[in-house]
């Protein structure tokens, strides 16, 4: 699967990712707390320059973004139905600075730092007695394995409609993909039991 | 959690990210197509109840933030966190919760299919609209800078989406009750 880390040696990239992660949660609110539109105007170039030394192309860097971008236009868009325009504007920069940290920081850190990070923070839940830290990374493996294999049975399930002559429709196909990929369940779980891979 | 439950729990986050992956579903009637991540909450809950439903959408906030493209779309990244629909996402998991939560006490396999369906329906429009819309709204309004009642009003126009969406799960929950039952029944 495509992750969204851009490989690169770039004084981002080797920052430390807990790091990276602390600077954007006290960015984050300093960004929220801050109503000054040259401020925030400024925040927002500081951003866009640093993800754009990220390595990535700026339209690639775009067209990752571009979604988030338009919930942000849609939504100051609403706002101007009820707020002045100075409001409006205060939240396209502050949320669009937000948007260009935090895709930065997920440029330059690596999934694998990203799911040390997840279980080191999971590891002080263990005693609750829910999960063990360790399924963090377990759970991350398994959906990443098995997504290729939802994606052939569903082609699969498609071939076997047509074969029948009848069109695959989601109706028809949605059912049979969740069973029997829940199925599988019970003889994936018994492997990694006889590996000893959930064993603490 | 037993290794079961987490498998299940991620098989099923992996059946969200394919719903994501292929093409908006067009149900039958309705010529406008809906995107199938969210309805795959709702299913998350009605299949798996409570806590299975809870942690598949938890690994599957967890796998976009820590960038891997996974919701509809190819977004991803820590970048979605940051948008003002921020609350809907984090919000799924709640949801997903409530929809099983309600779906262990509401249906029992003794029920009729009808009955089945709409305890089903109650069960994923009630986490999936009401319960994700107040995570949505309340980030929405913080973030965007408006009030509770603009980001209210604002969200209305995806109820009916979300109505047909919880719908479809009522339906698929029932035919996955009877194939291959896998709710818990509480009462």
């Amino acid at each position: 699967m495509r992750t969204l880390h851009v490989e690169g040696n770039t004084w981002a990239h080797r920052l430390p990712a807990r790091g990276k992660l602390l600077g954007l949660a006290a960015f984050s609110v300093a960004l929220f707390l801050t109503h000054d539109i040259l401020l925030l105007g400024l925040a927002v170039a500081v951003a866009g320059a640093v993800h754009l030394g990220v390595g990535l192309s700026p339209a690639e860097a775009f067209r990752r973004l571009r979604p988030v971008f338009v919930t942000i236009v849609m939504v100051a868009l609403f706002s101007l139905l009820f707020n002045p325009l100075r409001e409006a504007a205060v939240t396209v920069l502050r949320l669009t600075a937000l948007v260009l940290f935090a895709a930065t920081v997920t440029a330059t850190t690596a999934v694998a730092a990203f799911i040390d990070e997840t279980t080191a923070l999971a590891r002080p839940f263990e005693r609750l007695g829910l999960f063990q830290a360790a399924d963090v990374g377990l759970a991350i493996g398994l959906v990443i394995r098995f997504v290729p294999e939802i994606l052939d049975r569903h082609r699969a399930i498609q071939e076997a409609h047509a074969a029948r002559g009848l069109k695959a429709r989601w109706t028809t196909t949605l059912v049979p993909l969740i069973i029997l990929t829940l199925r599988d369940a019970d003889t994936v779980a018994a492997a990694i039991d006889a590996r000893g891979i959930r064993r603490h | 959690m037993n290794t079961r439950d987490l498998v299940l729990s991620a098989l099923f986050t992996a059946i969200i990210v394919a719903l994501g992956l292929l093409p908006p579903i067009s149900i039958g009637i309705i010529p406008v197509p809906i995107t199938a991540q969210s309805l795959g909450v709702m299913l998350a809950g009605v299949i798996l109840g409570a806590r299975r439903g809870a942690v598949a959408t938890l690994i599957l906030i967890v796998l976009v933030a820590i960038g891997l493209p996974v919701l509809s779309g190819g977004r991803g990244g820590l970048a979605v966190f940051a948008g003002p629909t921020a609350g809907y996402l984090v919000g799924y998991v709640f949801a997903a919760y409530t929809t099983g939560f309600l779906a262990e006490r509401l249906v029992r396999p003794e029920q009729s299919g009808l009955v089945q369906g709409v305890g089903f329906f109650l069960a994923a429009a009630i986490g999936g609209i009401v319960v994700d819309y107040a995570f949505g709204i309340v980030y929405l309004a913080f973030a965007a800078g408006i009030s509770l009642q603009q980001a209210f009003v604002g969200s209305l126009t995806f109820v009916p989406g979300d109505v047909l969406k919880a719908i479809v799960a009522a339906l698929a929950g029932r035919a996955v009750m009877a194939g291959y039952p896998l709710l818990p029944q509480r009462s």
